[in-house]
């Protein structure tokens, strides 16, 4: 089963590739958030607050095609049949961590459009256990996806 | 002794042998249909090949840590998502070749070449 990587064709109707390639961004992108965002509150630093809040911004918008291609791959490649296991845990830690990347950008979302209110500082530890989240998440992933073997 | 038994007795001992031979190639060539397993373990199906008669039954056996399916191209057969030591069966009724692979990890694939 050779395949050209670089052919359309392949490129859009590879099962469930897209899920493995765009998984990488939003997942970048938040973890530079929550990062940038720390500092911003170490260091007062309303640059990186601004940085962070676009960051979390590209996060948020990447979750949508992320979970529809995983969604898309659990019907095409596997029909829709129940899940159990590492593959249950890795949709359902996958749903939750991104329902709480856009929890986490709603509020800093609300902090912007309200200037007079500061964003709460609560907010740094649900991204705290976000990026914990995520990162299981994707070591699920990966380990599913055959990272630490020949597939 | 003539040349005549020698001929005879030379000969003789040939065809003994190649009956003999001839005996036993079919046993050791004859596959009957049976069960016969493939191993799934380390993202590859062991054997890639599988050469079977008519009416095998074969078992697929995840060895493997992480989930896996075996799934014909020609959707033939196709099993769930077998977790670690869960297995999944087919007969193959119909000579041909059948080649399979798993939907998680496609780059996974395999053959039964029925005879």
């Amino acid at each position: 089963m050779s395949v050209n990587p670089f052919d359309l064709k392949t490129v859009v109707l590879a099962k469930h590739a897209q899920h493995v390639v765009l998984i990488h961004f939003p997942i970048a992108l938040f973890m530079v958030a929550v990062a940038f965002d720390f500092l911003a509150q170490w260091g007062k630093s309303r640059s990186l607050a601004a940085a962070a809040y676009f960051n979390l911004l590209l996060a948020a918008c990447f979750t949508v095609p992320v979970v529809a291609t995983g969604l898309a791959a659990w019907q095409f490649a596997l029909e829709g049949q129940k899940l159990k296991g590492i593959l249950l845990m890795h949709l359902v830690l996958g749903c939750v961590s991104a329902v709480v990347i856009w929890v986490v950008f709603l509020i800093h979302l609300r902090a912007r459009r309200h200037p007079e209110n500061s964003l709460p500082t609560y907010r740094l530890s649900l991204e705290a256990i976000a990026v914990l989240l995520v990162g299981v998440t994707a070591h699920l992933g990966g380990f599913l996806s055959g990272v630490n073997g020949p597939g | 002794m003539s040349t005549a038994v020698l001929f005879a007795m030379t000969f003789g001992v040939a065809f003994a042998g190649m009956f003999a031979g001839a005996g036993s190639l079919p046993a050791a060539a004859q596959q009957t249909p049976g069960t016969t397993e493939v191993k799934i373990d380390n993202f590859s199906f062991g054997p890639a090949e599988l050469k079977i008669p008519v009416g095998t039954t074969v078992t697929w056996t995840n060895r493997d840590d992480i989930p896996h399916t075996a799934v014909s191209t020609d959707k033939m057969f196709k099993s769930k998502v077998l977790d670690t030591d869960e297995k999944f069966s087919f007969t193959f009724s119909k000579p041909g070749t059948y080649e399979y692979f798993c939907s998680i990890h496609p780059t996974m694939t395999g053959k039964v070449v029925v005879q």
